[in-house]
Order: structure tokens, then sequence, then C-alpha cells
């Protein structure tokens, strides 16, 4: 990370539309070269910082940067930033091909061979007009032609979301491919959890506007573990930090814990979680946080290591 | 950019060129009949020697020729009228749409994300496709001035409401000013239907507003006085092409006698009695005017001004799609 700027990096960051603040007091430094995952519940934010990531929105307060320059007023910056909108939209008239030509006229470096062999491996006729194309093949067309620009760094809106499972996993499949051939760093938001654990190396999570969940996915896994055990007081285990959430019957207590050492407690069973399981946590928590959320303090060990 | 704006446009090319050859088919043939019937009525060598004379006896043989040609021709000169709503397609059809349209698709967040900025997008598709518009007009006003010039010469209205405004320059600044507004309304509604309701309806109020409040005062009118009373019956030429603002009759002492701004009187040495009796003695017209050689001056000013309206929309227009829309 060192000497490379930040692929995205957010200071006190917030968008407000009329009296309502879509994003706010957002924070963050996504590095370089990963496959970062943007989750969150519906009206979390995550449209509004991805429009803002690309320009397409200014900040009402604070700073964006992208690529280590401001979003939008900068042709060589947007050149260098894919960006797939929700619903993949694309000219409904105009043929894929005539799609290509256009990305080749409005962008300096883009690869026309690289989206043609793409598009031609699945089986995309390019003579087509686009609004004759279903919505997975859509989707593809507008990913070829966001790879085509040979961006350093892809935004995906909800890519996946019109997608049947099996074009879903083609679709993800082949991103991961790309992303391997061309070493850019994607953010991708979507409501698939599962999907995104298979994929994504990095964890953003955004809940009412702000930042809950920021880390390196490995991290956050080998940090969080789900505890069985008899109904207790969470305080009084060693190596927890946090409890993110409990539920408990009778008997029985389930905890997901941030930890910050080894947990031993004889009386617990402790388990990996999935990405699955540790998201549904924190979203069913607002208040919980592995910063910068509302509730935590000012310095999180998590994100100081990133 | 060009590229990507011809093709998106092109449809919109073709079904203008379309609309110009349909409408050169309905005007050139009935164009050639006036000019025609211009010539063999003897119109044309008649009427530039009582053209320039302030006042002509009315049985002077050209103004029955007059009449005549515009009896003939009356209902294509009525027909005519239509086009005057000509120009607000080009802002429903061409402007409305422009920003709106993309907007609707949610593909103003594929071409803006592109390598491109939006300013750039924004100057050169304006640019391009109001160069189209400028165009479009163009070609239609020299064939509509064509068309109109013997019905022009021969009424002497072409100063006149109405005729004023669908001839000559003034129509490229109506199309430019109406597409400015189609763009402008667009990009604050941002759905096309609504964008092409406010271009009807704010370009309809905005030329209503320059014809009937500015235009009789671009340039201060000039006063013209003839008695009520004369030799033979002369009154100012009409045929001369002045644009009479007002028109009424006034005392001897000054005091206007009739209502309104439309009325004379004019009685000859028979009828004299009744308008003395009507209006007493040394009663006289008085018309407030614009010079007939003004037209051009006119047309030159209300172009510019429509031009001046359209580059301020234009303006605001680039810097919403800027600044606001995302």
């Amino acid at each position: 990370m060192s000497g490379a700027p930040a692929a995205l990096e957010a200071t006190g960051l917030g968008k407000r539309y009329g009296r309502t603040w879509a994003l706010r007091d957002c924070s963050l430094a996504l590095p370089q070269g990963r496959i970062a995952a943007l989750v969150g519940p519906n009206g979390a934010g995550k449209t509004t910082l991805l429009h803002l990531a690309v320009g397409l929105l200014a900040p009402t307060a604070g700073a964006i940067r992208v690529l280590g320059g401001t979003p939008g007023r900068d042709p060589a910056l947007l050149a260098r930033v894919g960006f797939v909108a929700q619903d993949a939209p694309l000219y409904g008239d105009l043929t894929v091909a005539e799609h290509l030509t256009m990305g080749g006229r409005l962008n300096p470096r883009f690869d026309q061979a690289l989206a043609r062999d793409r598009l031609g491996r699945l089986g995309i006729p390019l003579d087509r007009r686009v609004g004759t194309l279903s919505g997975g093949q859509r989707a593809q067309v507008a990913l070829a032609m966001a790879l085509a620009k040979r961006p350093q760094l892809l935004l995906l809106d909800e890519p996946v979301a019109s997608l049947d499972p099996l074009a879903r996993r083609e679709f993800l499949q082949a991103l991961m491919g790309s992303v391997a051939e061309q070493g850019l760093t994607v953010l991708l938001s979507s409501h698939l959890l599962a999907d995104l654990e298979r994929v994504c190396d990095y964890l953003l999570v955004l809940q009412a506007s702000r930042v809950q969940v920021l880390g390196p996915v490995d991290d956050l896994l080998d940090r969080h573990k789900l505890l069985v055990g008899p109904r207790r007081d969470p305080d009084r285990i060693a190596g927890v930090a946090a409890v993110v959430r409990a539920t408990h019957t009778g008997r029985q207590s389930t905890l997901l814990v941030r930890t910050d050492g080894p947990v031993r407690d004889p009386a617990m069973a402790v388990a990996d979680v999935t990405l699955e399981d540790l998201v549904l946590a924190y979203l069913a928590d607002p208040s919980a946080g592995t910063l910068p959320g509302p509730a935590a303090p000012a310095s999180d060990p998590l994100e100081a290591r990133t | 950019m060009t590229w990507l704006v011809w093709r998106q446009h092109r449809q919109q090319a073709l079904a203008a060129a379309i609309a110009m050859l349909a409408l050169a088919l309905f005007l050139v043939p009935t164009g050639r009949q006036m000019h025609a019937a211009f010539d063999d009525l003897g119109l044309r060598s008649c009427l530039p020697g009582a053209g320039p004379s302030e006042a002509l006896p009315s049985d002077d043989g050209c103004t029955s020729l007059s009449e005549q040609f515009s009896g003939r021709f009356q209902g294509l000169a009525t027909t005519s009228l239509l086009l005057l709503f000509l120009p607000v397609v080009a802002g429903m059809f061409w402007g409305a749409p422009l920003v709106a349209r993309e907007v609707e698709h949610g593909t103003h967040r594929l071409v803006w994300t592109q390598g491109v900025t939006r300013l750039r997008w924004a100057t050169v598709k304006l640019a391009l496709v109001g160069g189209g518009v400028v165009l479009v007009a163009a070609a239609y006003a020299l064939l509509v001035g064509w068309w109109v010039a013997p019905l022009n010469d021969a009424t002497g209205y072409r100063f006149t409401w109405l005729f004023f405004d669908q001839q000559g320059p003034v129509l490229v600044g109506y199309a430019l000013f109406a597409f400015a507004l189609g763009v402008l309304a667009g990009t604050l509604t941002r759905k096309v239907l609504p964008a092409m309701a406010i271009t009807l309806g704010g370009f309809l109020a905005t030329r209503v507003a320059v014809a009937l409040l500015l235009r009789p005062s671009f340039l201060p009118s000039q006063r013209r006085v003839y008695p009520t009373v004369s030799g033979p019956a002369a009154e100012p030429n009409q045929l001369a092409g002045d644009w009479v603002i007002s028109r009424a009759v006034y005392s001897a002492q000054g005091v206007k006698l009739t209502p309104g701004s439309g009325s004379q009187a004019l009685c000859d040495q028979a009828t004299a009695p009744s308008c003395v009796a009507k209006y007493g003695v040394g009663s006289y017209n008085q018309e407030l005017f614009q010079p007939a050689d003004r037209f051009w001056l006119f047309q030159g000013i209300e172009t510019a001004l429509f031009v001046v309206l359209a580059a301020v929309l234009l303006l605001l227009a680039v810097r919403l799609v800027r600044r606001r829309i995302a």
C-alpha cells in the first residue's frame, strides 16, 4: 500500500438530498488490488457512495479521492475508472458493436479486441440491438464495456441483481478472471452475500448512511467467532472484545463475537463464522461496528492494520 | 463524441429532411402558382410605382389588382398561418429529449462515466444538434421567404403580426430558442413528456409576449395625420407595407373621438356632411406606424433577442448538467 494512492479514499464524506443525508461522515480507504464488497440494506447509501466515486454526484460535505484524484472533472481520471450503474443502462436502439464503437470514441485506451473477445466467448451477437438482449446479456455487455476501458478501478452497482443463479456465477467468474488478468481494484455492491463471499477479499458495510464495517475479509473472519454455550454474561469470556450479536434460548447462548485474542473458555464451543453470518449480525445491530461506526471509538485496531 | 451525436440523432435528422421535403412538395407548386399569378396580373409592373408613395387614390388600379390577387390566394395565406407553430417542433422533439431521455433511461450514467467530461458531452451535443436546428430553420426560412414574397408585395402585410412571424431570420431565432427551452425544460424535469409540454407553453407565451408587448416599440413609432374629408378620397398607401400599430379619429382640438385603435374616417366631397356631423369641422385621422423600411431591422432585433435568450437558457442547462444531475 505504500506509495500507491488508495483506490478510493473518503474523509468526512457526506451527501444530502434536501433534508435527508444519503451518506454521512463517511471516512474510509480502500487499498488498491482488492475486490471489495459493498454491502448494506436498501437506502444505506451504497449507490450514493458509488456515484460520488465516479463523479456523477458531488459531495455535500467532506472529500472523496479516487486513484489520487478528484472524480468527475478530469477526463483522464474518468477513463481510468470503469463503472456499471444499477440495471446496467445501455442505449436500447444501438447494437452491441455500436456500443463498442462508442466506448472506443469516448475512451483513450479502449480495448476493442478485449471486449469483442469476451462477448464472442459469451455468445453475444455483436450485430444485435441491445434492446433485444436479455437482462443477463445486457449486464455482460455493460461489464465488457467497463473492462475494455482497461480501468484501474472498477465500480459495479448491483451487477448481478438481474441474473439467474447460473448466469450470476458465470458473471462473477468472468469478473474474477478479468481482475486476475488486469490487476485492477473492484468495488462491487450486492445483496447476495453468498456470491460475495466467493469473490471478495475486502468488506465495506454501510448502514443508515454510515460506514459500519471495513476491512479485509480474512482479517474479519479471523477476528470473529461464533460461540455456543450455556447462558451467561458474555463480558467475562477471555479473548472477547465485543459481542456483535447474542441470541439466547432458555439455557443456551449463541454469540457472534469480535475477539482480541484466542477464546479460551471450556464451556463455549468456538466456531468460525461465514461472511454471511458476520454481515447479518452487524446489519441486525446498527450500533455495533468495527469502525467508524457511530458507537465505536475513534481508532479501531482492525482499520489501523489495513 | 461527434460519432455518438450523429448516431443518436440521425433519425431525427432524417425525419427533419422528410418533413422539409413534404413541406417543399406543398410550398413549391403553390409558390410557383402565386409567382405566376403575380406576373400575369401585372402586379409586378404596377406595384413598384405605387409602392413608395405616401398616399394614393383608391382607384389607382393597382389596389384592385392586389385585391384580386389576395382574394384568389386568401386560402393559402390562411393555411400558411399553421406554419407559425413549426419552430416549436425543434424544441419539443429535438430539445426536450436531449437530456431528459438520457435520464429517463438511465443512460446518462453510462455516457457520463466514459472518458469524456459532462461539460464536453453537453457542449459538443448542444453545438451539433443546435447547429442542425439552425441549418434546418435557415433552409425553411429561405423556402418560406420565396413562397410568401408575392403575398407580401401584393398585400403590403409583411410587417404586420403573423406575417412578420412566419418569414425571415426570426424563424432561426425562434427555432433556436425553442430548442434551448426544450433542453432546459428536459434538464429540469428529467422527463420527456412534461418537458415537451413546458416547451410548448413557454414558447407560445414568450412569442406572444414579445410580439405584442415588445416588438411595437423596438423603435419609437412614427405619426401620420390625414384629414377625414379630402378631395379625391386619399388614404395612406396600404401597399407601401408600413406596420400600422394604431389608428383613430381626432377632433380639430386634438381629442380622440373613436375608441380602441383601429378606426378611421374617410369622406369625399359627396359624403363630407356625414363626417362633419359625426366628428366636427377639421377632424383628422392619426396613425402610429412603423415604416416599411424598418422591416429587416426589426427582423434583426427580434432574431438577436431570441438568440440571446436561447444562449442564456443553454448556459443554464449546461450548468445544471455539470452540477445537479446524477
